[in-house]
């Protein structure tokens, strides 16, 4: 080449005489494989076929969803839910607003809940000895295994969480009926046994009353974290909500005070808050009780009291609003101490709290495990004189403590029959696994709350070859009957005869399954005692921590809670809602500790508790999480096991990729060790913990890096202290003058644009409240299933390439005693001047005539400008085409969304497709968009009611009275960008002597 | 390497291209599925239901008003004259001539187009006694087809009166079903900012022009 080239003129030319391939010859063939490409590419798309059905269901029109009534099984509340179906496959969950206890909210946990049904990873065929076996093998075998047993008296144990379903708890009882010695043992891997077991010392009957948030004028809580993962979260969230509305005529407004060492997330919306360690807890109880006591004139034996470390006026002035507030007040304890708990009683004892805001008569199923029979069960473990333990939905070797040498004890077992859908470290140990379905391929009933009956119905058909427990255990009785038989057949004999609204069962019937529950006439469940003060008696001192010794804290985080989903990538993806973490659990230290200790965020601790069995030591990245107490490491549970392991190709793959999943293969490392079995129970703390530094370092993947919402001291100039991007007030100020709190003033702007744009039509619009949001991130879990958003994994979502819609931004303010929270959902602004729409240099993103701002796909190049120049950050960008290999999960993909590609910018839609359905709805049956007809996937979900959407043009519109609100402002007001959506100020109780100093 | 050896090859590697994909080569852009006329299944006719013997398209087709989609039939809809009709009446005469001349009962006659309606519905009944078989439908071949990006709906179309012909052309007049409009975004939006001035079927109408119509 390069001779040929030198006898020309233009001999300086660089590239022509370098070695390998010339610019020209390179130009010459991409050319020709350009052409090459075009010639190619120029087909016919390829051949799709259209498939009808032969017999069409009479029902069922292709194209439309269809809702079925049901009841989530993501935990044991027990909330209802509408299942969307398209296509006979379900494809999202909606709460079911007619519900009596869940009203409409659904959790993430519920949210994501659907990914389950859609896991190719699932038990799909019954498991003999790890090997695929057919249910007729399993069944011979277990039956024959179990007469032997029988005839022997062998020992038969049933181990499960609550199980709430009365059909159910009928054929397992049933089934142990059959043998001599047989017993159900229930146990929750988050356990509430001290509450019930407290019940039983105080009011003769062992019950979980229930808790009614909604005519709580004052609530304390004691470590009870009852609206992020306490019981039930969705069911309290909706009640606390509805005591705090000060849209009420007249306001109604509950004050919070939440004792509490970690920061929790009910911590973080509480008017008051104060930081004591756990092993404070029993010693702040017996104080408070001694004060109300005093109040109520009964006698206490105060003397030999230790005096306890929270400020005697702070127990005072909380003491007085319950007492105020009597018969209108709530105290509710998060502690597994039945001492502590029989306190707390007693203080609602004496605060009248019982008939009116404490249901002892109707209590709830949701936690019905006994932790003093769990114990004995382990030592007749230990002992070996179990001879068959049936398992079902709950995974000990990895709940419980020992989890290691349980797993041996369980391998000794003659038979060990795992009913369980999924592959856990329990499975593994089982003879025999036969495989349950999907609570959404199955029928069921759950009274989660006495006199509230839930229908689970399928919605599918089963995916794989697998049987309901009540099936499973029917045929071992050798009376095989499907589950729907058993459930109508139990329902006719044991639910009709309690309601009288129904004369017929088959009406009765069809209403249940239509409604998703019925509530039945109210019998009162148990023979409650009254009030009996003789088992009370006070806590006289807390054990003091030694120098350099810290007090562990085990806890459930939301999503995640005791690792029951920590196979589902949604869950792991979501940022914890405090701490702002996601795929990982850690070690939080306040940030007087960490700088005690000299770490930050990430670098490794090691962890000692003087533990016998403790062969590994526990190693932890830190998170220094503000508003914990100093003495407290705090760690989350359901972590570490098995079924995480998934996820270890999770992620884009390419050059620069890290792991999702930790050294040990596994996302987060197992604190289950920690747990103490004690007397009472399971503890969910432990004291005299060693913490030691080590040299590692390990980046945490945080959602927000940003936390405090005040500007650093040497940069605030007067009247900037504070960005103004969460407004609030206190409630006296707020009730004074609604405009106090308000940070800048309103003036008119000059605009650039012409006034040209009317929105002569509809004009759609959110008010979000910021009083109402708990930051429990229900909304983006369903915005994430509503809008098919992929999950990106750990190293991605810590380059801040996390793809989420809408995303809860956390903000801190003030010092750790008097901390203050705030949350604040952020998704696309919809302005009206966008500042996104002007830089686009091929008009992707431009707005409509309806006030939506459009993001065009197909149009978009991916330059990114639109997210540069977007100022509150609510643009995602696709840099990597994200798996869509597993057809099987594919299947929860919401048909009438675009699955976005590489290179493609991508942000909230205000739900567009909804939008659509609606007009086109209203259009085809001639009527108009009645207010509140759409509601946009997280305004769905949320179980406080926060969001509101809705056409803003409409003044009679529930979005338009919320933005005539006083409280409304914009987030960046002052940027004229014109935000659709208008947040409602923050505003709460607070102290009065702090009020010049909080709102500038 | 030689320069021209590299033209020669890639010259070579075109003309190959070109020979085994000339055929499909056409002025249209990609994507342009205009004139599409696959072969069905079953030698269903459009003209012979639609045409002669005018059977309305929302008969079959009748996910169109409340829908997105308009639907293909399923094959319990065919049965419902098909359970009868078995054949053209020419071919029971003649069977049934032949019978005569025989001196034997007459056969009933399904033609062999018919007959594969008749399997499948069948095999469907079978399978239903036997779960374990799953039944065999019929796999029509689609043929207006737009990409995943494009969400058309046929409800607020059809509900306007729009009339199908407007965008499926004359269908009556087609034994098999052929894309006559191309589809594409253009030719959708004219027609919206037509209506939106003419009205359809004498009634104003509102046609977004809006992208979020179409496209999320």
């Amino acid at each position: 080449m390069a001779a040929r080239h030198s006898n020309r003129t233009w001999e300086n030319t660089p590239a022509e005489t370098d070695e390998g391939i010339a610019r020209r010859e390179f130009l010459k063939a991409a050319g020709f494989t350009f052409l090459g490409a075009a010639l190619t590419g120029c087909q016919r798309a390829p051949v799709e076929k259209a498939i009808p059905y032969l017999v069409k269901p009479e029902e069922i029109i292709p194209g439309r969803a269809y809702f079925y009534s049901s009841t989530c099984a993501g935990c044991n509340a027990g909330c209802g839910l509408l299942v969307k179906n398209r296509d006979g496959r379900p494809i999202k969950l909606e709460g079911n607003p007619d519900h009596p206890l869940s009203r409409g909210g659904l959790c993430a946990v519920g949210q994501a809940s659907i990914l389950g049904l859609y896991d190719s990873r699932r038990i799909l065929q019954p498991l003999q000895e790890g090997k695929v076996a057919t249910w007729d093998e399993v069944d011979r075998n277990i039956i024959e295994e179990l007469e032997q047993i029988r005839r022997k008296g062998g020992a038969v144990r049933f181990l499960s969480d609550s199980i709430s379903g009365l059909t159910t708890l009928a054929t397992v009882e049933a089934f142990l009926g059959r043998f001599p010695n047989a017993r159900h043992i229930v146990y929750d891997p988050l356990s509430c046994s001290a509450i019930l077991d407290s019940y039983q010392q105080t009011n003769g009957a062992r019950l979980l009353p229930r808790f009614r948030f909604d005519r709580a004028e004052v609530v304390v809580s004691l470590d009870a974290d009852f609206l992020g993962t306490w019981i039930s979260p969705v069911e309290y969230t909706a009640g606390y909500q509805e005591a705090r509305r000060l849209e009420a005529r007249p306001p109604r407004f509950s004050y919070h005070a939440q004792f509490e060492s970690r920061m929790s997330l009910t911590g973080s919306k509480a008017d008051e808050r104060i930081r004591i360690a756990p092993q404070e807890l029993g010693l702040v109880v017996t104080h408070l009780a001694a004060l109300i006591a005093h109040y109520a004139q009964v006698p206490f034996p105060t003397e030999r009291i230790e005096s306890p470390a929270v400020p005697r006026q702070t127990l005072e002035k909380i003491a007085q609003k319950l007492w105020q507030a009597k018969s209108r007040s709530l105290v509710v304890c998060g502690s597994q101490d039945v001492a502590t708990q029989v306190l707390c009683n007693f203080i609602n004892h004496l605060l009248e709290s019982y008939g009116a805001t404490i249901d002892v008569g109707f209590p709830s199923n949701q936690r019905r495990g006994n932790d003093r029979e769990l114990r004995s069960f382990l030592e007749e473990l230990q002992e070996g004189k179990i001879a068959a333990l049936f398992v079902s939905s709950v995974n000990p070797v990895y709940d419980l403590p020992e989890g290691d040498r349980l797993a041996v004890l369980l391998r000794q077992i003659p038979l060990v029959v795992s009913l369980d859908g999924k592959h856990s470290e329990t499975t593994e140990v089982a003879h025999y696994v036969c495989p349950t379905p999907h609570y959404l391929e199955s029928w069921g009933d759950q009274e989660s709350v006495h006199g509230v009956v839930s229908i689970y119905q399928p919605c599918m058909q089963p995916l794989g070859n697998t049987r309901a427990l009540v099936e499973s255990v029917a045929a071992w009785m050798g009376m095989p009957k499907s589950a729907y038989d058993t459930l109508r057949e139990n329902w006719e004999a044991k639910i009709f005869p309690r309601q009288a609204k129904e004369s017929s069962f088959q009406a009765f019937w069809d209403h249940a399954v239509h409604d998703g529950f019925v509530e039945l006439e109210r019998t009162p469940a148990l023979a409650v005692r009254p009030f009996a003060s003789d088992s009370v008696h006070p806590i006289l001192s807390a054990r003091a921590l030694g120098k350099d010794e810290y007090a562990l804290v085990l806890y459930p985080k939301v999503g995640i809670l005791d690792g029951r989903h920590a196979d589902n990538p949604w869950l792991q993806e979501l940022p914890d809602p405090v701490s702002k973490v996601a795929w990982d659990n850690y070690a939080c230290l306040s940030p007087a500790a960490a700088a005690e200790l000299r770490v930050e965020d990430g670098d490794v601790i090691r962890l000692e508790s003087g533990l016998v069995r403790e062969s590994t030591p526990t190693e932890l990245p830190v998170v220094v999480q503000p508003g914990q107490h100093d003495r407290v490491v705090a760690i989350a549970l359901g972590y570490g096991s098995k079924a995480t392991e998934r996820f270890a190709r999770m992620g884009p793959r390419w050059l620069h990729a890290k792991a999702t999943v930790g050294e040990n293969g596994r996302v987060g490392v197992r604190a289950g060790p920690f747990l103490r079995l004690t007397e009472g129970g399971v503890e969910y703390w432990r004291s005299a913990v060693k913490v030691y530094r080590t040299e590692k370092h390990l980046a945490l993947a945080f959602a927000q890096t940003q936390h405090s919402i005040e500007v650093p001291q040497h940069l605030a100039t007067p009247g900037t202290e504070r960005r103004p991007v969460i407004q609030q007030a206190s409630l006296e100020a707020y009730l004074n003058d609604v405009s106090s709190g308000k940070q800048r003033e309103e003036k008119e702007h000059e605009d650039l644009w012409p006034p040209d744009h009317v929105y002569s039509g509809r004009r759609w619009a959110m008010v979000i409240d910021l009083n109402a949001c708990t930051g429990c991130s229900a909304c983006v879990i369903a915005c994430q299933v509503e809008n098919n958003i992929p999950v990106v994994g750990k190293d991605e979502v810590r380059r801040r390439r996390v793809m989420h819609w809408i995303r809860i931004d956390r903000y801190y303010a003030g010092e750790d005693t008097t901390l203050e929270v705030a949350h604040q959902p952020m998704l696309c602004q919809h302005c009206e001047n966008a500042p996104c729409e002007t830089v686009c240099p091929v008009l992707a993103t431009v707005h409509d005539s309806e006030g939506l701002n459009q993001q065009i796909y197909n149009r978009c190049v991916g330059t990114r400008y639109c997210a540069n120049n977007c100022p509150y950050k609510v643009r995602r960008f696709n840099w990597f085409d994200y798996p869509h290999e597993d057809h099987l999960k594919n299947m929860v993909l919401n048909p009438d969304v675009t699955v976005r590609s590489r290179g493609v910018m991508e942000k909230c839609s205000f739900c567009v497709q909804r939008i659509q359905e609606a007009k086109i709805e209203a259009k085809r049956n001639g009527e108009p968009i009645r207010d509140g007809a759409i509601r946009t996937a997280c305004q769905q979900s949320c179980p406080a009611g926060a969001v509101a959407f809705g056409d803003k043009n409409d003044p009679n519109s529930f979005v338009s009275q919320l933005l005539r609100s006083s409280r409304r402002y914009h987030v960046l007001e002052e940027l004229n960008v014109r935000p659709s959506i208008g947040y409602l100020k923050l505003v709460r109780h607070q102290m009065e002597q702090e009020e010049g100093v909080r709102h500038g | 390497m030689n320069s021209l050896v590299v033209t020669i090859v890639l010259g070579t590697g075109l003309a190959f291209t070109a020979a085994f994909f000339g055929r499909s080569i056409s002025s249209r852009l990609p994507g342009n599925q205009q004139g599409y006329e696959p072969v069905q299944p079953i030698a269903y006719s459009h003209r012979l239901h639609a045409g002669e013997l005018q059977v309305g398209c929302l008969y079959c087709h009748f996910g169109a008003e409340k829908s997105r989609h308009a639907g293909i039939p399923p094959a319990s809809v065919c049965m419902n004259c098909h359970q009868v009709i078995k054949a053209s009446r020419g071919a029971i005469r003649a069977e049934n001539e032949q019978a005569q001349r025989e001196n034997r009962p007459a056969r009933t006659v399904v033609s062999p187009e018919l007959a594969k309606l008749h399997d499948a519905m069948t095999s469907h009944r079978e399978a239903r006694i036997d779960q374990k078989q799953p039944p065999e439908p019929l796999a029509w071949v689609a043929v207006h087809r737009l990409p995943d990006y494009v969400y058309f709906d046929h409800r607020p179309h059809v509900n306007a009166g729009v009339e199908c012909r407007r965008c499926h052309g004359p269908v009556e007049t087609m034994e098999r079903v052929r894309q006559v409009e191309d589809l594409s975004m253009g030719w959708c939006v004219n027609c919206h900012r037509e209506v939106n001035r003419t009205g359809v079927a004498g009634k104003a109408v509102e046609a977004s022009i809006d992208c979020a119509t179409c496209h999320y």
